[in-house]
């Protein structure tokens, strides 16, 4: 009855749910019932019937008792009082006959999310771990994690985690499954569930009889596991050799991640397994779900940045068909510069040219784009195809055309002198700030081989009034200025008139300033100005353009299968990263200790990390040894100098660690196995003028911090405060390769 | 995997329905999914996946649905896809079409259906067959007194239940090859594969043991029957249902297994052998500006004489702006869908080697409209009966159960048009 307002209507639907007529009749009672689950979904506040709504659930009815709890999970925490009212039915459910309505019941009461509620549901929960039903006993498991959720921050039960770790015995498969989910939870401040060797070989052989979920939850918890012996290794290996060639894709990539890790020290393993999923990947890439599609692509993308060849012979896999959605013809196109080869070159590039004139300017800029990069190792054959495009004068294709034109001169010079054949006529077709920009540096620095070069950027400082961009403005003055030393006599009018106009006339800042610039470089004499600008054009020291060179497999192996692949690395970073401020930065009164601690570096730049000693006043020495005994001596004679907390989430890999830590020159003097609680570390580092820094790292296991204390034999702030942000960074990088 | 929340979100973005598995995201963030889409489709960075502060959303869209996980975990996409995608086939064995309408008007199936399907975030029954034994399709009838306890909550085997009866004990066996096509405009092909299925429908008593032999390459130079006289065929890619034992298969290829009730498919396979292209097309589409178009097709059935494609369509694209179309058929009948800008030519059936032919006349306004419009390809649909493009063929269908019986295995064959492309100039 829409023309009633939500109060009415709750009003209108209390009074039905009271009225014992209603009540008798089920029909009639299983339909008001419903109308109040419909307003829920709906998002009206429903939460005025909640008494009402507990009385029905004592029904022999099982749909009505479903829709009664789920409106009890969902207004619960609204009504906590009322819900306690609701326990003593779904404890009774726990223990009807019917084992649906006991799983149903005992579902129900740990979703619940009320503060108190342990206490009541802790005994059926309890009883559930051993119902003969696997139904059941399912939801149990699971109830134990959630059952720890609602505690928040409670100690891990003992008892409870044994019986867990009994079940995985279990002979339902689900129920195995949800055993391990369910100690992952619990466990998670103490690194989640142990995959020992009688459990790890135990999960192995129950593999085949569990469904995809649970193979791909397995094969991801197997990660985990560590293998005595290469031969052992081999055997796990020839054991999960099948799920290899799964039908679910999310098996095939759990299993292909599995074979990477485990067999990290063995490469040609490695290339072998990549062989062996190359079929289940090109298959998934044309999947019909296109987001399968889309993740597939993305992992294709992973592999060949070690295995550059892999997929040559199937290029034609990647061809992009008209009706695909935009973000997978995008990859499929990255693929495609990707696995060029001198069989494929041609006919790939003549697909991507038939991209390059798509309706979607988006994407016939990124097939132009990818010309442009295929172009680095066959220059003639692109340098022909993008000339031709400039031919359609289209504004869209003009504008990127040159500016892979203005990064292939600088990558392959020796395609220069196409590249200034194909230039004129341009800049009649260039609006945007970044092909004016790439068009007007291409005349500056080789202007000396365009004959009207000098009349195009003629007309950029005749227009330079109107011109929006500031950036637009800088090139020219730059790429005047550069023509001037070549062609002085037909450029010298102009840069008098543009210095002027940058000088007397020009707002913005940064344009004003280079022409000052300029114009004194000027007065210093035009041998200077040569010595300053003609220096040499292509630095090899530049590579920002060069692709980067090839990764060695474990570099990507543990991100294989996860998010950050199918972000694409780079967003992943800003993601993640944006997600830890969020994270602890309203947590932590002491953020603000950060930043006065020393300039914050870059927590992803791991290599930046081994530069940070040369960079500030304090070197640690690079083969500092101290015994265990000697530090134990100084730690306890000393007073701590500094203590602070970095944020920090999940278990510690000590290992990780502590070769970080070493790159850094710091030495781990003593460090607790994984899992320990509370989890202490020992460190030791000295720099160059014989300052002793002793360090104790401590990890709380309910704190999201880990928390450190630095000692120093010589009271020096300066370095200390040094020493300090080199550890913060070591144990945020490793932080945030966790995370 | 772990999902914190699923929602069923109609075309605009409002959540029609949802479920909190685990309670770790705020049911609120949905509001942010919307405008985040608009914003990537805006900066032509839309992708299946994006995030807003912690939370990451994993979508698929289906119909004028779609179908978004929350999750805070750095999780495996492609099984949360699936995950999705299963959702999605489910539903729709509960009511047949899923979109807006029927997930309003099924709701309180849909959420018995999420309940069963996930729990705290991790999935759990997701087979249709036996979700059907907790979730009766009559949601609406009451069940009186005690209701039967579905045998699959307390089954050792996942996908099959004990005590199955049938009467007549029988096995549909379909053998399906569909066939992916890409012809550049110049009319070289791009690609050409062929994917093909095994389906079952079993219906079958008790626990049955099934064995099924094809004409497999490598089984044949096993058993050393690859003689002249039996053809064989090699197989790429091999994937089974998960009922069939891999170890068998990958020890002396026999596929052995005890099915699910029903249908089910049992594997698929793929061959990237070049085959001639079945249905070859050759168009000229001529246009002229501010005047009309003109459209001539030839189709022509390049496969065995005996053989009939049935149930052809072959659709052609046409500029958005057309008018009063006009056709001429050798065979079949042509319709202009001005909705999809296409014209579609039916042939109910197509022998081979025949060549048919159709040409269509449009008009064009004398005002040219200002966009841009791409280049659609050609598609063709069409059905061939009795015939596999690979030669494949099921040799025996051997039924064993405990108790004896007698069962009859039927086997059909088929081929069909999977993404079937003709690119145009």
């Amino acid at each position: 009855m829409p023309y009633l307002g939500s109060e009415d209507e709750v009003k209108e639907l209390k009074k039905a749910l009271c009225n014992p007529h209603i009540q008798a009749d089920r029909l009639r009672y299983r339909n008001v019932i419903q109308r109040v689950i419909r307003h829920m979904t709906q998002g009206s506040d429903m939460s005025g019937v909640f008494m009402e709504m507990v009385k029905a659930s004592a029904t022999i009815d099982i749909v009505q008792k479903k829709l009664v709890y789920l409106y009890m999970c969902t207004y619960a925490p609204l009504k906590p009082d009322l819900a306690l009212l609701a326990i003593n039915t779904l404890c009774k459910d726990c223990s009807d006959p019917n084992p649906m309505v006991r799983g149903l019941a005992l579902r129900s009461m740990c979703s619940l999310r009320l503060p108190g509620v342990q206490e009541y549901i802790q005994q059926p929960v309890l009883n559930g771990l051993h119902d003969k039903a696997s139904y059941v006993r399912r939801v149990a498991v699971l109830g134990c994690a959630k059952m720890h959720t609602l505690h928040g921050d409670s100690e891990v039960d003992g008892a409870l985690v044994n019986e867990l770790y009994s079940l995985l015995r279990d002979q339902d498969p689900i129920v195995v499954v949800n055993c391990l989910r369910s100690l992952e939870e619990i466990l998670k401040q103490e690194g989640g569930v142990v995959i020992n060797k009688p459990i790890a070989h135990h999960l192995l052989n129950r593999m085949s009889k569990l469904d995809q979920w649970g193979q791909a939850e397995v094969l991801n918890f197997l990660l985990r596991y560590q293998p005595r012996s290469e031969e052992e290794l081999f055997d796990i290996l020839n054991l999960l050799d099948s799920f290899l060639k799964s039908s679910s894709p999310g098996v095939v990539m759990g299993a292909t991640k599995l074979f990477l890790i485990l067999a990290k020290n063995f490469p040609h393993v490695q290339t072998d397994v990549l062989m062996q999923v190359k079929g289940t990947l090109l298959a998934a890439c044309s999947s019909e779900s296109r987001e399968l599609c889309f993740a597939a692509l993305c992992h294709v993308r992973q592999v060949l940045h070690s295995l550059p060849g892999h997929f040559s012979s199937h290029y034609k896999k990647f061809f992009c068909s008209y009706s695909e959605p935009h973000y997978i013809k995008l990859q499929k196109v990255e693929v495609l510069c990707e696995l060029v080869n001198d069989e494929n070159v041609q006919q790939v590039l003549e697909e991507l040219r038939g991209y390059c004139t798509d309706v979607s300017a988006d994407f016939a800029q990124a097939a132009i784009f990818a010309i442009g990069s295929i172009a680095r190792t066959y220059t003639d054959q692109c340098v022909q195809i993008l000339t031709e495009l400039l031919g359609l004068r289209q504004e869209h294709i003009t504008t990127v055309v040159v500016q892979t034109f203005r990064d292939l001169v600088w990558l392959c010079p020796q395609c220069t002198e196409a590249v200034c054949q194909a230039l004129p006529g341009c800049e009649e077709s260039i609006q945007d700030s970044e092909g004016k920009q790439a068009l007007i540096w291409l005349l500056g620095v080789h202007g000396k081989r365009i004959p009207n070069a000098p009349y195009v950027l003629e007309d950029f400082v005749e227009n330079v009034k109107s011109e929006t961009f500031p950036a637009v403005k800088m090139e020219l003055l730059t790429a005047l200025l550069r023509l001037f030393l070549s062609r002085p006599a037909e450029c010298q009018d102009m840069l008098g008139r543009l210095l002027y106009y940058c000088i007397e006339e020009e707002k913005d800042m940064a344009v004003r300033d280079r022409g000052l610039f300029y114009y004194r470089l000027l007065l210093a004499g035009i041998d200077e100005v040569k010595r300053i600008l003609r220096s040499p054009q292509s630095d090899p020291s530049l590579r920002l353009l060069e692709d980067q060179a090839e990764r060695p497999v474990n570099s990507w192996a543990s991100d294989f299968n996860t998010l950050v692949p199918v972000y694409g690395k780079a967003r992943w970073a800003t993601i993640s990263k944006c997600q830890r401020v969020e994270r602890h930065g309203p947590e932590l009164p002491n953020t603000a200790s950060f930043a006065t601690s020393g300039p914050l570096i870059p927590e992803e730049n791991k290599e930046r990390v081994q530069e940070l000693p040369d960079s500030r006043a304090l070197m640690l020495v690079p083969n500092h040894q101290l015994t265990a005994e000697c530090f134990e001596k100084t730690w306890l004679s000393l007073k701590v100098a500094h203590q602070q907390v970095f944020p920090w989430q999940g278990a510690v890999h000590p290992d990780t660690l502590q070769m970080a830590l070493q790159v850094v020159n710091i030495q781990t003097i003593a460090m607790n196995r994984a899992g320990a609680q509370p989890w202490k570390a020992y460190l030791s580092a000295q720099d160059d003028t014989g300052c002793l820094f002793l360090t104790e790292l401590l990890l709380e296991p309910e704190n999201l911090q880990m928390q450190i204390s630095v000692k120093q034999n010589k009271a020096r702030t300066e370095t200390l405060n040094s020493f300090i942000s080199v550890l913060e960074t070591v144990i945020g990088t490793i932080g945030d390769i966790k995370s | 995997m772990s999902a914190s929340a699923v929602f069923i979100l109609d075309v605009k973005g409002k959540p029609l329905i949802s479920r909190n598995y685990k309670g770790d995201v705020a049911m609120s963030e949905i509001e942010h999914f919307m405008p985040l889409l608009m914003q990537r489709e805006e900066e032509g960075a839309l992708a299946p996946l994006m995030s807003h502060g912690r939370v990451h959303f994993l979508w698929i869209k289906y119909s004028n649905l779609y179908l978004v996980a929350t999750t805070l975990k750095n999780a495996n996409a492609s099984l949360v896809y699936s995950f999705l995608y299963k959702t999605v086939e489910v539903f729709s064995e509960y009511f047949k079409e899923l979109e807006e309408e029927s997930i309003r008007d099924n709701f309180v199936i849909v959420y018995e259906l999420l309940d069963e399907l996930m729990d705290f975030g991790f999935p759990q029954t997701t087979d249709s067959k036996i979700l059907q034994e907790y979730i009766t399709q009559q949601g609406n009838k009451l069940e009186t007194g005690k209701s039967r306890v579905p045998p699959t909550v307390t089954n050792a085997v996942s996908w099959r239940s004990e005590g199955i009866k049938y009467k007549k004990n029988e096995v549909f066996i379909d053998v399906i090859e569909s066939v992916n096509l890409l012809v550049n405009a110049n009319g070289s092909v791009l690609l050409s594969e062929i994917v093909g299925t095994i389906k079952l429908k079993v219906f079958l008593s008790g626990m049955p043991e099934l064995r099924l032999g094809l004409n497999d390459r490598v089984l044949f130079e096993l058993t050393g029957l690859s003689g002249s006289k039996n053809k064989s065929v090699e197989l790429e890619d091999v994937k089974f249902h998960q009922c069939v034992r891999l170890s068998r298969f990958d020890n002396d290829r026999t596929i052995s297994f005890i099915p699910p009730d029903g249908d089910f498919e049992l594997m698929s396979y793929r061959l990237s052998t070049q085959v001639k292209p079945l249905i070859w097309i050759e168009s000229v589409i001529e246009k002229f500006s501010h005047s009309r178009v003109e459209i001539m097709v030839k189709a022509k059935g390049q496969f065995k004489k005996q053989s009939v494609a049935n149930s052809v369509e072959i659709s052609v694209p046409v500029p958005s702006d057309a008018d009063s179309p006009r056709f001429k058929t050798s065979v079949g009948s042509a319709k202009y869908m001005p909705e999809k800008n296409v014209v579609i030519w039916s042939i109910k059936s197509f022998p081979g080697g025949k060549e048919y032919l159709m040409r269509a006349h449009f008009g064009l306004p004398s005002v040219e409209k200002e966009e841009v419009e791409g280049r659609p390809p050609i598609g063709v649909k069409f059905e061939i009966p009795y015939f596999t493009v690979s030669g494949i063929q099921v040799r025996y269908m051997k039924i064993i159960e405990k108790s004896g019986y007698q069962a009859l295995p039927w086997v059909r064959y088929i081929t069909q048009s999977g993404d079937y492309q003709l690119r145009t100039s």
